[in-house]
């Protein structure tokens, strides 16, 4: 896949650009949320 | 190169005096404490989030690790995908809306004082301060060792006069302005860097005929690996190296682990959760934080890589044979090279840009770690003593070692120097400080034995085990006759694999074997503001 052979390395290609995006979808969806994640009671 | 002095001296000019402006905005900001170290606790997301990514992407990762992945191949995209999906999604999100809580509910004003008062002890925040201050340099020596061989490539300039102007100029704004100037001009640094990098990459892709194209051709290229890297597991370009080699092991636990979950223990990083006003700033700041990395890193591996292709065309040699076996200056040799003259005086811009967003982070931390926590806290027991003195006197002098660390460290160093670092910082502070914002039953001593174990045990990796570390110090060689202690596969792994985990289990046990903290004193920690 891209002229790179080895799944291993097209796939980390392919993740940065994923995560990369993912990033801009949270930022976008969450831009006025003030709750924190993960919260312990 | 054919860059006209005058163009350059005036680009160069015109970008010192931006910053000295934002530094100088910093410094009239500037009015206690708090704005001092925390900026005042009131940033804007995009400020943020292009400080951090600025102080984190320095001329280490596009220098060093972009001259690793032209010497050993894309396997570090791995890096990229961990630093955007770890340094940034896990950071800001997981990790940055909790410290940012508890250092207000604390009033912590750096990272080692968060963790000292979460656990009421001020050994925990003079021994980090302490280890800040004795390692850090390490790591900015290799940053100023990224932007003085790009300056003495493209300037022509002696590669020891480009270190310490370097230095000069950072710590000038940097003892004046506090984190107000450093973070107003590491984004503006960070934005300078965003098109640098992103015009890098479009040209170096449109140079080679195509995103494929160029790929398929460093694929081709696999027949070329030099033999003495072959033996160690050097596979080619485009493919991972040998399961299990020496090469595998430094690519996967030295760089991968150590640099992409040492990330979430640094020190100058975290302190930056502390200054935004509220969660919804940290998560504002994910949408440009991720895409800021991967045209960073992403970019620059990718660049790093593909520089064998541009060099093999035009000169019929790899990347490492043209920059003469040092892999720091692949990266310097294939923009000079390879890309238009004004780009060059750009790109110059970007890595000088680079390279002080981050120093100047981390002489801000080394000083205040060394001034704040060591010396007003571990030493003086709180009292301010001569707390201001001491913290400029404790920047000017990190900053000194830092310099002579960047005279004497061997060429070659940039991405190993700075993986040491992120290590030890894994080691020493990760198992500590997410039990301090997750794990309310953790106690003062689980605190304390897993931070020395972290440190002492990843030292001790560093000296007597793992090979590269442990040769070129000699120390285990002069002590028991013999170059490390364990042979084979062990000398190969690096000691965040070892460390890391045993510093998470002696929190455990140490915790659970252990009174709970006080429950009025956890409760003010966590409660929410």
């Amino acid at each position: 896949m891209l002229g790179i052979d080895d799944p291993q390395i097209w796939l980390a290609y392919i993740l940065c650009f994923v995560s990369a995006i993912g990033c801009i979808i949270y930022g976008a969806l969450k831009w006025n949320d003030d709750s924190d994640d993960g919260e312990v009671n | 190169m054919g860059v006209s002095t005058p163009f350059l001296g005036m680009a160069v000019l015109a970008y010192m005096m931006v910053v000295f402006y934002l530094g100088w905005v910093g410094y009239k900001q500037t009015k206690d404490n708090d704005d001092y170290m925390l900026a005042g606790r009131k940033v804007n997301p995009f400020v943020l989030a292009f400080s951090y990514g600025a102080a984190f992407i320095s001329t280490s990762a596009i220098i060093g690790f972009g001259g690793y992945a032209g010497a050993f191949g894309l396997g570090i995209l791995w890096l990229a995908f961990m630093n955007i999906a770890v340094g940034i999604f896990i950071a800001f999100v997981i990790f940055g809306s909790r410290t940012r809580r508890m250092g207000v509910n604390l009033k912590a004003v750096t990272f080692p004082e968060l963790i000292g008062r979460r656990f009421q002890s001020r050994f925990i925040q003079g021994f980090s301060g302490a280890l800040i201050t004795i390692f850090m340099p390490l790591y900015a020596g290799s940053v100023l060792i990224g932007g003085a061989r790009f300056m003495e490539t493209a300037l022509n300039i002696d590669y020891n006069i480009a270190i310490l102007i370097l230095a000069v100029i950072v710590a000038a704004y940097v003892i004046t302005g506090g984190l107000i100037a450093v973070m107003y001009t590491d984004a503006l640094q960070g934005a300078l860097m965003f098109v640098g990098m992103a015009v890098l990459l479009i040209i170096t892709y449109s140079k080679l005929g195509g995103v494929t194209e160029a790929h398929q051709a460093l694929t081709n290229m696999a027949y070329l690996v030099p033999d003495n890297f072959a033996a160690i597991g050097h596979t080619g370009w485009t493919t991972m190296p040998a399961f299990g080699s020496s090469t595998w092991w430094t690519l996967v636990s030295t760089i991968i682990l150590g640099v992409g979950v040492g990330v979430l223990a640094q020190p100058q990083l975290a302190v930056r959760f502390m200054t935004v006003k509220n969660t919804r700033a940290l998560k504002r700041a994910v949408l440009s934080g991720g895409p800021f990395i991967f045209m960073m890193a992403g970019v620059a591996y990718i660049v790093g890589a593909l520089s064998n292709v541009y060099f093999f065309n035009t000169q019929g040699m790899i990347s490492l044979e043209v920059a003469g076996g040092n892999i720091d200056k692949i990266m310097p040799e294939y923009i000079n090279s390879a890309m238009p003259d004004y780009f060059v005086v750009f790109f110059l811009l970007t890595l000088l840009a680079a390279a002080m967003s981050t120093l100047s982070s981390q002489f801000h931390a080394m000083g205040t770690a060394f001034g704040h926590d060591f010396y007003r806290q571990g030493i003086m027991n709180g009292k301010i003593g001569k707390t201001i003195t001491v913290t400029r006197v404790g920047i000017a002098v990190t900053i000194f070692i830092s310099v002579v660390l960047a005279y004497i460290l061997p060429p070659g160093i940039i991405a190993r120097a700075t993986a040491i670092f992120f290590g030890l910082c894994a080691a020493a502070f990760l198992p500590m400080y997410s039990g301090a914002i997750f794990w309310k039953r953790m106690t003062r001593q689980g605190a304390v034995a897993s931070l020395i174990v972290g440190t002492f045990s990843s030292l001790f990796w560093l000296t007597f085990v793992h090979a590269k570390e442990a040769t070129a110090l000699g120390i285990c060689q002069s002590l028991f006759g013999q170059a490390t202690l364990l042979s084979g596969t062990w000398t190969f792994v690096d000691p965040i694999l070892v460390a890391t985990p045993l510093s998470f289990l002696v929190a455990i046990i140490v915790s659970l074997m252990t009174e709970p903290m006080a429950e009025e004193h956890v409760e003010m920690c966590f409660k929410k503001n």
